[in-house]
């Protein structure tokens, strides 16, 4: 069989299992996370790749796959159902003479070598399954090819306080990278990595290779691959993003993020056509609004019927908020019920999960110590009883 | 196993829907805020297993096809079987259709396939969530030629059906009457209908002979009368929505504002498919006021709506007021606009302080891409 050569393969790390956001994310991948009403977090750099014209994807998945399996398919909903290339979900598998789970983010693509060596692509592009931000990897392709760069990583200005939280890059006047350091102490930039990089394909298999070979590392690419690249000389350059950019790993980020696409100038636009998000598509009926509904500054998704109050909340697909319920600043997750005079503040509900009539799930902060205060949880499928009061930061 | 297929008639009372259908077949008609009609016909097909289907087609069909793409929304891009367009295929003694059996009979060639024991045939204007199976077990074991789906009238109907039935022991028919008005007791036709494959083919030989077009009148009647052929009902229960002409329409429309009738449409086992779009959810904007309205994806809401339908992308202007009204895809509503009782086909746009104003029994209608 004749594989067609490809310009970029994209590689996507989906095999997180999100132990922070565990009650959310039980019996599935963090990457099926549901986000935004109809999306899943794997819908951002699926469909950036599609927006971007690369057609070949790899998913590298390990954790819990089953959902994630079923909700990509063939890859229809983001047309990348293709012949030459599309989508490929990669399991670990047993090999000969060993078989290995994925141990690390750039273990995981060494495994899947043989996948890229099929296509000989001119580069390669690692993304996470878990991040939520809109970016045309085109743009950094084109540069990367500019400054002839054997690897380019995309940046993100930080504040300087939060700067060690992340891996930090030092850069040149150029842009070339000098130096990068590890959720660093005292930060010399404030250029935080993304996690997304693009390889030229031999550097990168030369890499892996010799990272294999290397019993000490711990076979990850900010941790080893990037490093070595640096010690030896070869060219690295930073790609600054500007936009919206979150690592959805806790629950308040994923809160956070929900909140972020709300309002007239969201900071993340999901209305915009050029660069639209795609996800799969279930048959639901369009929403209904029943007139005692009111509903304000909120995203109600197709399949939902809506006869209580809703503010600053996103109403996902297939939920019910039944008479004399009020949601406020809230992420309600697909197919979820909330019954009668339930109040729901600052909280998460999870998928399928059913908040009977007169509960309480969470409150305002200005009320709260900030250190006593969060969003409050009800996991994937769990049933809240009647008049149950969940405190903020609670986990239900 | 005996195997049945499927045909849908896409243009049936194209001429009694006016501008609505000015551009496109009645077939591929929105309704129901995400909906085209034929969504209902061939999301039943593909429920009931029926996954061979011919679309019979007569002009206007791009949007149809347009529509319908690979059909993989509807489960139906089969490797062996999987939709075919039927256009006139204007050659030898065949033309342009005048009727749907003149139609059939040019689709002779699809229908005369030895692989399938049963046709089943329908028009794209009724709609219903309805599953052919167990129909079609009862028309094999009721041994009838034709079985027709149909609708119990409990009161005298006012609006003339063309196809009125009374029925015997076992759902017989022992009369017929075309373009009628019902009794109650009676059957209305809903326009479906479940023939023996080879009796079908036979009478289409026979009937195209002597230059009959019409299926209901032509075939099913004199037949009937005649002693010739064996006719059974099967009774539907359940929501059954007819839309003929565009009061039934915008009645239709407004039908789902009730949870019964959205019940009996979407609440069962078996979904009912459509093309995706992939717009965002539906953004409710604050200071906005949605009450009793059914809602697709994509829309951005900023003004005053009540009792209306909206399908997907449409924007409602600040200040603007609409009512009881049909907003199809991509329509824009400018600011301050009131709208009561009017169908906004696709792309239209409502300039800032238009006020359209209709009736239930004759709502203004904007016709396709139209500025207002």
């Amino acid at each position: 069989m004749v594989f067609r050569k490809k310009e970029c393969v994209a590689m996507i790390l989906a095999g997180g299992q999100g132990s922070r956001l565990m009650v959310l994310t039980e019996n599935t991948a963090k990457p099926a996370v549901p986000f935004g009403g109809k999306y899943r977090l794997i819908d951002f750099p699926l469909s950036n790749c599609v927006n971007s014209g690369i057609d070949t994807v790899g998913i590298l998945t390990q954790y819990q796959p089953l959902q994630l399996n079923e909700y990509i398919g063939n890859g229809l909903p983001w047309g990348l159902n293709s012949a030459s290339g599309g989508i490929h979900v990669l399991s670990p598998y047993s090999k000969a003479a060993s078989s290995d789970w994925y141990k690390g983010t750039a273990n995981a693509i060494y495994q899947n070598l043989s996948f890229l060596e099929r296509y000989q692509p001119n580069n390669v592009l690692i993304l996470s399954g878990d991040h939520i931000y809109k970016m045309n990897y085109a743009e950094m392709l084109r540069q990367h090819a500019k400054n002839k760069a054997d690897c380019t990583i995309a940046v993100l200005e930080v504040p300087l306080e939060e700067a060690s939280r992340f891996g930090i890059m030092n850069t040149d006047a150029s842009g070339r990278i000098t130096e990068f350091q590890e959720k660093p102490k005292e930060p010399k930039s404030t250029k935080a990595s993304m996690g997304i990089y693009a390889f030229r394909w031999e550097i990168l298999r030369d890499y892996l290779i010799r990272d294999n070979d290397d019993p000490t590392s711990s076979n990850d690419f900010g941790k080893n691959i990037i490093p070595a690249l640096i010690e030896d000389g070869k060219r690295l350059f930073a790609y600054d993003f500007e936009g919206y950019w979150k690592d959805v790993g806790t629950i308040r980020s994923l809160w956070q993020s929900n909140m972020d696409i709300l309002g007239d100038k969201p900071l993340l636009d999901m209305r915009s056509p050029e660069d639209r998000i795609y996800a799969r598509n279930y048959s639901d009926p369009c929403s209904y609004i029943a007139p005692e509904a009111k509903v304000e500054n909120s995203y109600i998704a197709e399949g939902s019927t809506v006869h209580g109050i809703v503010k600053n909340s996103i109403i996902s697909t297939g939920c019910v908020v039944e008479k004399g319920a009020i949601i406020e600043n809230s992420l309600v997750m697909p197919g979820a019920v909330i019954e009668k005079r339930s109040v729901i503040r600052y909280a998460i509900i999870g998928e399928d999960a059913k908040v009977c009539a007169n509960a309480r799930i969470g409150d305002d902060p200005e009320f709260y110590d900030a250190n006593k205060w969060d969003i409050a949880v009800v996991g994937k499928d769990k049933e809240v009883e009647k008049n149950t009061i969940l405190l903020p930061k609670q986990v239900y | 196993m005996k195997k049945a297929m499927g045909i849908i008639f896409s243009n049936i009372y194209d001429s009694t829907l006016g501008q609505l259908t000015g551009q496109r077949t009645v077939a591929s008609l929105p309704f129901g805020g995400r909906y085209r009609q034929v969504d209902f016909v061939l999301s039943n097909y593909s429920n009931s297993g029926i996954f061979k289907i011919g679309i019979i087609t007569k002009y206007n069909y791009r949007s149809l096809m347009d529509h319908l793409g690979s059909c993989s929304d509807w489960d139906l891009n089969r490797k062996n079987e999987g939709v075919v367009f039927l256009p006139p295929f204007a050659s030898g003694n065949t033309g342009i259709y005048k009727g749907k059996l003149e139609a059939l009979y040019s689709a002779k060639h699809f229908i005369d396939n030895p692989d399938y024991e049963y046709v089943v045939v329908c028009d794209s204007t009724v709609l219903c969530n309805f599953n052919f199976r167990p129909a079609i077990i009862k028309h094999i074991e009721s041994g009838s030629d034709v079985t027709c789906l149909a609708t119990k009238c409990k009161k005298p109907t006012e609006k003339r059906n063309p196809l009125v039935m009374k029925t015997g022991r076992g759902h017989r028919v022992s009369e017929i009457r075309i373009n009628a008005l019902a009794e109650a007791g009676e059957y209305e036709g809903m326009g479906m209908f479940i023939f023996t494959r080879e009796k079908l083919v036979e009478a289409l030989e026979e009937q195209n002979s002597k230059g009959q077009v019409h299926l209901e009148r032509d075939y099913l009647q004199r037949c009937f009368n005649e002693g010739t052929l064996k006719i059974t009902v099967y009774p539907v229960e359940g929501v059954v929505l007819r839309n003929e002409d565009v009061p039934s329409f915008y009645a239709n429309n407004m039908a789902l504002l009730d949870k019964k009738v959205r019940d009996g449409l979407f609440a069962g086992e078996d979904p009912i498919y459509t093309k995706n779009r992939d717009e965002a959810p539906t953004y409710y904007c604050p200071g906005s006021s949605v009450k009793n309205c059914i809602v697709a994806d994509g829309c951005v809401m900023e003004g005053e709506t009540e009792n209306s339908i909206y399908f997907r992308g449409v924007t409602v202007g600040k200040g603007s007021q609409v009512k009881d009204s049909i907003i199809m895809q991509g329509t824009k509503i400018g600011k301050n606009a009131r709208l009561t009782c009017v169908i906004l086909d696709k792309n239209v746009t409502v300039r800032d302080g238009a006020v359209l104003v209709g009736t239930p029994e004759h709502p203004l209608i904007v016709s396709k891409g139209e500025t207002v």
